[in-house]
């Protein structure tokens, strides 16, 4: 009947339609990912040092699923329009496969995001900031790390400088405290990198010294990744949900 | 029998602005006395702080002169000393000089052992009390009352520090459990569909109650009916059709 096939044309568009999107969201997850995955803000050695890099492992997949979804989706609309059963069913099967690993990969980011509280980067720089011998290359990567936070943010320990004087620290074995209540970093520097005034920033007369903590220049690049990663996937998921939906009643209604 | 040093109702004390560094884990930071010991210094005096622990300012007994002064270094066995040897001019109402003094910030005379007055940092917390000395020629001419105890911070290890996350965040229980169930109905659905239609196949039932369900039916094509030719030896045809044929007519 002539209605029976303007259904059919609709659904057959709308899934074209439902494809064009996943591949043009597929090219921007893996776009996204990569921009991740090339540690711009260079935290990658402090979130290797908690031993808990999931986030970029959850990246990783996500520029493969990325690339695997924009290949489906020209699948997709080939096998929507030539009405082919067995195009259909393997972008199917593909699909639900690609879905799978994007799951795991949104749930892997967003649990690991959550284990990164100020007290995991707390323990990790009071342990291993200026660690002397025996220092191994990721403590002095650590160091590097946060000698380059603390200078680009004009910012000083995790929660402030007192993090120094709170907690005894592997900096505090080489730094004594009178000469050094905290490293030299955290004092506002000049032009030459030497302190504008040393005992004012021994004392802590505001001014002379950073008085906030690092830990939102380092939670704020984290939480856009993280995030980034496991809401725009699941929101590709909930489309690519409806798609699969209106594909597997498409392809059961194709003749043989 | 000199006469006993002028008792000042001054007391020694931490400033009270914010400055995140006037106690640490070895120093401490007194405001400067001003003006306080005007009228009873001469230019050539001097004023001294003397350190104690707490429980031993009791028992503190003010030098005689100046080489009775006790030493930093006599800190552990003695419990006090005494150090920061300044001018008295320098705590005079005109004089222009930075509101606090920094007890224990000088790390050279620790370690290279000095005899001079020596302002190391403190080798424990304490709590000190401190008061100040108007030492002249002939002895303590003027001293403050004694602080308040002054502890200094204790630095407790990082071990203690729990890195555990305190509480699960809702984001986490959402997109596990949205993306859970629709994984499931996905299998579902898949398993489901490729399921009936195996058994459709198998059972060869027709399934045809779907409205979209499209079965085109190939027309075939039915060719026009071509004369069917006579049996040879039949020729039984009425009169008039079979009149070309030269054989004998036979039995139908």
């Amino acid at each position: 009947m002539a209605k029976s096939d303007d259904y059919v044309h609709i659904l057959q568009g709308l899934l074209v339609f439902g494809n064009v999107v996943i591949g043009m969201c597929g090219i921007a997850l893996t776009a996204e990912c990569i921009y991740f995955v090339s540690n711009p803000h260079g935290l990658y050695p402090l979130l290797k040092a908690t031993e808990n890099n999931d986030i970029y492992a959850a990246a990783w997949i996500g520029i493969f699923v990325g690339l695997a979804l924009f290949a489906l989706s020209i699948l997709g609309i080939i096998g929507v329009i030539k009405a082919s059963r067995t195009l259909l069913l393997v972008y199917i099967i593909l699909m639900l496969i690609t879905f799978a690993f994007e799951m795991a990969s949104c749930i892997t980011a967003a649990t690991h995001r959550d284990s990164l509280t100020p007290s995991v980067f707390l323990k990790q720089m009071l342990e291993r900031y200026q660690k002397s011998e025996p220092a191994s290359n990721s403590d002095k990567e650590l160091t590097k790390t946060w000698d380059e936070l603390m200078l680009q943010n004009h910012c000083c320990g995790v929660l402030g400088p007192s993090d120094w004087q709170e907690y005894t620290s592997a900096f505090r074995l080489t730094h004594n405290d009178a000469d050094y209540p905290w490293p030299r970093k955290c004092c506002v520097l000049d032009a030459q990198g030497l302190p504008v005034n040393l005992d004012g920033c021994k004392l802590g007369v505001p001014g002379y010294y950073n008085s906030n903590g690092c830990y939102g220049a380092i939670s704020g690049p984290v939480n856009t990744h993280a995030w980034g990663v496991a809401w725009f996937g699941f929101a590709i998921l909930c489309w690519t949900f409806c798609v699969l939906l209106g594909t597997m009643f498409y392809w059961s209604g194709i003749e043989y | 029998l000199p006469t006993p040093p002028a008792r000042l109702p001054y007391v020694p004390h931490v400033p009270p602005m914010a400055l995140l560094g006037k106690v640490t884990a070895t120093t401490f930071a007194l405001e400067r006395p001003r003006c306080v010991f005007d009228g009873h210094a001469d230019a050539s005096d001097a004023v001294w702080l003397a350190v104690a622990f707490a429980n031993a300012s009791a028992t503190f007994r003010n030098p005689r002169s100046r080489a009775d002064v006790p030493p930093y270094k006599q800190l552990p066995t003695a419990r006090s000393y005494m150090t920061l040897e300044t001018a008295a001019a320098a705590y005079s109402c005109s004089a222009q000089s930075p509101p606090v003094l920094r007890v224990g910030s000088d790390t050279a005379c620790r370690d290279q052992g000095r005899q001079d007055p020596c302002n190391g940092p403190l080798p424990s917390p304490g709590p000190y009390r401190v008061k100040f000395l108007l030492m002249g020629c002939r002895g303590p001419k003027a001293e403050t009352r004694w602080s308040e105890p002054i502890l200094l911070r204790r630095a407790v290890s990082p071990g203690t520090i729990d890195p555990a996350p305190t509480r699960r965040g809702s984001d986490v229980v959402v997109i596990a459990s949205i993306l859970a169930s629709l994984g499931a109905v996905l299998a579902t659905a898949v398993l489901g569909a490729l399921g009936a239609k195996v058994w459709g196949s198998l059972c060869r039932q027709d399934l045809g109650t779907d409205a979209f369900t499209r079965r085109s039916y190939r027309t075939h094509h039915i060719s026009p009916a071509l004369p069917q030719p006579l049996p040879p030896g039949c020729r039984c045809s009425p009169p008039g059709l079979c009149r070309s044929s030269p054989q004998p007519p036979a039995p139908c």
